[in-house]
């Protein structure tokens, strides 16, 4: 039997089923797939199995040795290697006629502009995290291309098709404040608090505290099984001196005792601290630096020093306007949402302690002090301590721990009040979920591919024995969605040489009045406001200063709510784009905005315009490019949603608010 | 595909190293799940034993959901070699190497790659033989499942594993095109953690003395500001009920009017308007009054027929249970007090003082169902103790189910019927798979039309049934042509004689959902699915058939 006859036996019945028009289609489809982890690789397997045959995988991920994959690595020797890569090479050995181009890389990586997203006929989402699931959506948005959206919790599931102009976008619906983590990871590169949470509570303190991981045999039979030297003599290594924690932290006198009498017993479990210190924050983390392809695009980590922390002189590299500062100010801004905003300064009470944000040395002494009291137990015959929120000892070395891992990788800290929450919700995700998920994505897919839009379905996998999945026939957009009900264009330029009013100029171009021409707005990118009709110090400033560069977003917003956001694309120029023309080329025709529907009941006169005082545009002056939002979100111009989301839109803050988690819904599941 | 066949599903874990790896710790690699089923699960599935009939692909996606959480062993049961189709459509085979090999041999090798903790079997023989040998050769299995089995075998197999309550359970899976179905067979299914989502009574409508006197200790007026801000709701509820008593001649408010002046007393409290410990006690004030009761579902248990014909034979479960009663009946007649307490705005000192104050109550009423236990027939020696005290501390979601053999459907024309009218698509899902299924045995060798299949579900049904819609819609979904569509396209010949053929993204579906039911089973741990669960991927829904 020939290949050819034998695949058309294959293929006979997805075919009949199909039909031939789509089947024959499927080989050419491009697809992007975004995510390799719990539901991609399920989804990369169907999509195999479905006879698609042009696939883009990318991940961020690697399968990492300092996380806990041990028995994964040692079984196979793509240790190191990105998941997107393994993934797509066990695949393309089941079928090797299907092109699968793997990419180990951030979704958010300037490249993957809105050009490259058109270059797909389909979208397929398989992340785990809200921020770059929005993202997604929004580029697909920008790029009208479908995309098949796609969720995990527990038992959870969550599948939903978009289609630019015809369905709900993903951010059409508020999402609810997660009271609960999706969390299927522990992430080698934390890119959220939650990240640092899951690996202080999940991977540190078992290490340390939880059973013994006795992992010497298998090292030798892995080795015996002739399996990566190298990565064995690592693993070997890491284990050593985990071991040596262990044993310090078993077998000596607290440190309190230590100290009193000026022992110089040098492995008590203040040592103990300090060596599981050293090794996880520090020597863990040069690791990794020295791993330069892997911090190409995305800030490295900084090693701690427990000394230089311990007497104050510990400074963060780029203190000033790095991503660990604006981490920062990020997170206050979190916590002042809240009626809990006036609280923090007021008092000293005990409770408020909770709510407080640590500074690296308080982390670091909680870190010991934690530490301490934990090996305490161990020493007075407990045998293995886990996790438990309500354990104060768990709970203040997993806030410690955690908050020292966000400062090492730029990420915002967390109140011991919030981690409790937080730790306390995190839901697991399991193989089956991630099983039903993925095959209604593909099955979503295959609707969109057929134009059948009538079959399209939002689709929830929940916890109801009587109804397993709960299906519902798609939504129209959301009039006041604030991310799909924005007019979206593509400016190429070369940022280092094109000013903002460039920018706005010709975007809005030269009509009058029919939605293009020149007006009074206020541009906007992610949660940055970088002009509007008071503050003009950067429109002669080039896009590069501003740090807008490719595949971010301008949103040009009109200031008296008559027309809707322009939402802008940044893309690159055509090589052989001559160097003498305008450093841009302007989208054609120019985006249209439609006509804002005044509401129909009248306002007071006085809330329209509203202009600045002086002294606010002094405050502004002093930092052109960031305003302080909180002052400004009260006055927010309620008729542009857009504006509104803009100012919301910060990365993680809508998910971490510890203010807004308490309601009356039902508990999404029970851990405990 | 070689060794590294199964790297694809290791990475659907490894984004999840917690489940995989860390092979030296049981609690480590089943972190994730842990959660879920707690250790009780976990270890019932580790000695579950599993038989799987016929290798398809639908099979082993339920197997793989099966591996990797932890199951003790598997055995597939296939006579069938690896066809073109198979290398085709199931991932747990070599693709076309495999071809003409064994088809459970190649399986079980690769499934096994999943999870070495996991053992796993080839049985290369007919299911015929398997059955011909009888009751014995399936009672070394905690569970049996079965995917697209000929409908003959399907009979007689289940009435093997039906003639006794101790054998195994049965899951039958039956799927085609977009179509599938799937049904648990059990005598007696008992659940002591279901899970549910109403958590248990905090009885502020009957504070116990300790949780009363704490209320009533508390300055609220002269109390720290910061202090007042984070009394815990169930603390202001249980005060302010008190409180209202003592000027109401001792009675609960009960008009609307009253309730009104109730809550308005909860907002007088407040020194500050931004407390919202005090907003969340006017969000639940209703606690403070609605009576604490027996919750209806569980108070149905104490009529059940195991309690009514209880011997000392009876499962421990039911001698719980009817311990459970006899406190009930006792004042002050509700379930034993649960020792977890929901979050509430509170700091962590009064938040752990009242936590305390409900454990050491919640160990005390224990101790009272532990001599009340003691003094039944079974006594307190005749149950393990870790399952008395999960019995206690979940007994607000016990479940008991009662199944039916599977067919008995098939066999009730007027239960089809109703079946048809109250759950058409559901039932239309069904009568097709069922339909498709006997029409495969019997002419083996010919096409199967839409018209022969009509024919045979009219044949089910009363005479004189019309068939609803939805039963042409599922035929169109099973893909069965019709007689007139037979010639025109060579293409259809294969899906024709092979309806029941596995579509990689069904099997994928059925595989996650089949495989949670069974793990439902094994754990004893959530409600599984009772009847019939009707699937129809195109319109992505399920619905069950009661039977
Ligand atoms: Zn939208």
């Amino acid at each position: 039997m020939t290949t050819t006859s034998s695949t058309t036996l294959r293929t006979a019945h997805i075919k009949a089923i199909l039909g031939n028009e789509l089947h024959s289609r499927l080989p050419s489809t491009k697809i992007l797939l975004v995510g390799a982890g719990g539901i991609g690789c399920e989804l990369l397997k169907n999509v195999v199995l479905t006879g698609f045959g042009d696939v883009t995988l990318l991940d961020l991920d690697t399968i990492d040795l300092s996380n806990l994959n041990r028995q994964f690595l040692f079984r196979k020797k793509d240790v190191k290697q990105s998941k997107a890569f393994v993934a797509a090479k066990t695949a393309n050995q089941f079928n090797p006629s299907v092109r699968i181009n793997p990419i180990h890389a951030n979704i958010k990586d300037p490249q993957f502009d809105v050009a490259w997203f058109r270059s797909f006929d389909i979208v397929l989402n398989a992340l785990d995290n809200l921020d770059a699931r929005r993202h997604v959506n929004r580029m697909c948005l920008a790029a009208n291309i479908p995309l098949v959206e796609s969720g995990t919790a527990g038992y959870l599931g969550q599948v939903q098709p978009i289609l630019k102009d015809r369905t709900e976008c993903f951010d059409c619906l508020p999402k609810p404040v997660p009271k609960s983590f999706p969390v299927c990871t522990i992430r080698s590169t934390p890119s959220q608090p939650i990240h640092c949470i899951v690996w202080a509570k999940s991977y540190l303190l078992p290490q340390l505290f939880g059973e013994d991981e006795n992992g010497g045999n298998e090292l030798d039979e892995a080795e015996k099984q002739g399996e990566n030297e190298q990565e064995i003599a690592t693993l070997r290594k890491e284990a050593q001196a985990f071991t040596l924690v262990r044993k310090a932290l078993r077998n000596s006198q607290p440190s309190a005792n230590g100290k009193m009498n000026g022992n110089s017993h040098a492995s008590g479990s203040a040592d103990a601290a300090r060596l599981a210190f050293d090794k996880v924050f520090s020597s863990d983390i040069k690791n990794l630096l020295s791993m330069a392809d892997m911090w190409a695009h995305r800030a490295p980590p900084t090693p701690l020093d427990f000394d230089k922390i311990a007497d104050g002189s510990f400074v963060l590299p780029g203190a000033t306007g790095s991503k660990a500062q604006s981490a920062q100010t990020n997170g206050k801004h979190v916590n002042g949402n809240g009626s809990q905003t006036s609280a923090p300064e007021a008092s000293s009470s005990s409770s408020l302690k909770d709510q407080k944000e640590l500074s690296l040395q308080e982390s670091l002494v909680l870190f010991v002090s934690s530490t301490h009291r934990l090996a305490a137990r161990l020493q007075a015959g407990e045998d293995t301590i886990s996790f438990d929120k309500d354990d104060d000892d768990t709970l203040d070395f997993v806030t410690a721990a955690s908050n020292l891992r966000s400062a090492a990788y730029g990420i915002a800290g967390k109140s011991r009040w919030e981690i409790k929450e937080m730790a306390g919700n995190i839901i697991p995700a399991i193989a089956t979920t991630n099983a039903i998920v993925a095959g209604i994505i593909v099955l979503q897919a295959l609707q969109v591919l057929k134009k059948e839009y009538s079959g399209l379905r939002n689709v929830h996998i929940q916890r109801k024995a009587e109804v397993p999945l709960s299906a519902c026939s798609v939504g129209p957009p959301s009039k006041n969605c604030a991310v799909c009900r924005d007019t979206y264009a593509e400016f190429l330029c070369d940022p280092a040489r094109v000013t903002l009013s460039q920018f706005i100029n010709g975007i809005l171009g030269e009509g009058d009045g029919d939605g293009t021409g020149e007006r009074d707005v206020s541009v906007y990118e992610a949660g940055r406001i970088l002009s509007d009709p008071d503050f003009d110090d950067n429109l002669e400033r080039t896009l590069e200063s501003l740090n807008v560069s490719r595949g971010k977003f301008l949103n040009i917003v009109d200031e008296d709510g008559e027309w809707g956001t322009i939402s802008v694309a940044i893309g690159q120029l055509p090589p052989n784009h001559s160097h003498d023309e305008p450093a841009f080329i302007l989208p054609s025709p120019l985006p249209l905005p439609p006509k804002i529907q005044k509401p129909t009941v009248i306002e007071p006169p006085s809330t329209p315009p509203r202009k600045r005082s002086a002294d606010e545009v002094e405050v502004l002056n002093g930092r052109p490019a960031k305003r302080p939002r909180v002052n400004d979100a009260p006055e927010v111009n309620m008729a542009s949603p857009s504006k509104k989301r803009r100012l919301e839109e910060d990365g993680l803050l809508i998910l971490e608010n510890p203010n807004e988690v308490v309601d009356d819904e039902p508990e999404l599941i029970a851990i405990d | 595909m070689t060794s590294d066949s199964q790297d694809i599903e290791s990475a659907t874990t490894a984004m999840s190293p917690v489940i995989t790896d860390a092979p030296d710790s049981k609690t480590r690699r089943y972190d994730r799940q842990l959660r879920l089923w707690a250790a009780s699960g976990q270890s019932a599935l580790e000695s579950s034993r599993i038989l799987v009939l016929s290798g398809t692909a639908t099979s082993t996606s339920i197997l793989k959901n099966l591996v990797l959480p932890g199951i003790g062993h598997f055995t597939i049961l296939d006579d069938a070699k690896v066809s073109n189709e198979d290398a085709g459509n199931n991932f747990f085979l070599e693709g076309p190497e495999s071809i003409g090999k064994p088809r459970a041999s190649e399986a079980v090798r690769l499934l096994r790659e999943l999870n070495e903790s996991v053992d796993g079997a080839a049985e290369l023989s007919d299911i015929s033989s398997a059955i011909a040998k009888g009751a014995s050769y399936f009672a070394d299995y905690s569970l049996v499942i079965a995917h697209n089995i000929p409908y003959s075998q399907l009979n007689q197999l289940s009435e093997i594993l039906w003639s006794d309550v101790t054998l195994p359970h049965l899951i039958i899976v039956r799927s085609a095109g977009f179509l599938a179905e799937f049904s648990i067979q059990f005598h007696e299914h008992t659940i002591i953690e279901s899970h549910p989502e109403m958590p248990p009574s905090l009885r502020l409508d009957k504070p116990f003395p300790a949780l009363l006197e704490h209320a009533r200790s508390l300055d609220f007026e002269n109390m720290d500001v910061t202090d007042h801000g984070h009394i815990p709701y169930a603390v202001i509820l249980v005060r302010a009920m008190d409180d209202w008593k003592a000027k109401n001649g001792g009675k609960a408010p009960t008009t609307t009017a009253e309730r009104d002046a109730f809550k308005k007393s909860i907002y007088a409290m407040k020194k500050k308007s931004d407390e919202e410990n005090f907003d969340e006690a006017v969000t639940q004030f209703r606690r403070a009054f609605v009576e604490t009761k027996v919750p209806m579902d569980v108070a149905d248990l104490f009529q059940d027929q195991g309690l009514t014909s209880l011997t000392p034979q009876s499962s421990p479960f039911f001698h719980l249970l009817a311990a459970l009663r006899e406190f009930c009946s006792r004042p002050p007649h509700t379930l034993p007090l649960s020792a977890a307490l929901p979050d509430m705005k509170a700091d962590t000192k009064n938040y752990v003082h009242l936590q305390k104050l409900y454990k050491t109550q919640s160990e005390k009423e224990k101790d009272e169902f532990k001599e009340i236990l003691a003094q039944s027939g079974i006594g307190v020696a005749g149950v393990e103790m870790g399952m008395v005290d999960d019995f206690v501390k979940n007994c607000h979601g016990l479940r008991i189910l009662r199944g039916k053999r599977w067919g008995a459907l098939d066999a009730n024309p007027t239960a089809l019927a109703s079946a048809l009218l109250s759950s058409p698509r559901e039932a239309a899902t069904h009568l097709a798979l069922s339909s498709v299924s006997v029409l495969l045995e019997q002419t083996p060798q010919k096409a199967i039309t839409t018209e022969a299949v009509t024919a045979h579900v009219l044949n089910l049904l009363p005479k004189g049934t019309e068939l609803p819609s939805e039963v042409e819609e599922a035929l169109g979904e099973v893909h069965v042509p019709s007689h007139s569509h037979l010639d025109e396209s060579a293409d259809l010949t294969v899906s024709v004689r092979s309806p029941t053929a596995d579509l990689p993204n069904t099997a994928a579906f059925l595989g996650g959902i089949v495989a949670q039911e069974a793990i439902k089973m094994i754990t004893k741990q959530y409600v599984p699915v009772n009847g019939i669960c009707a699937i129809d991927l195109i319109g992505c829904t399920t619905g069950i058939v009661r039977v």
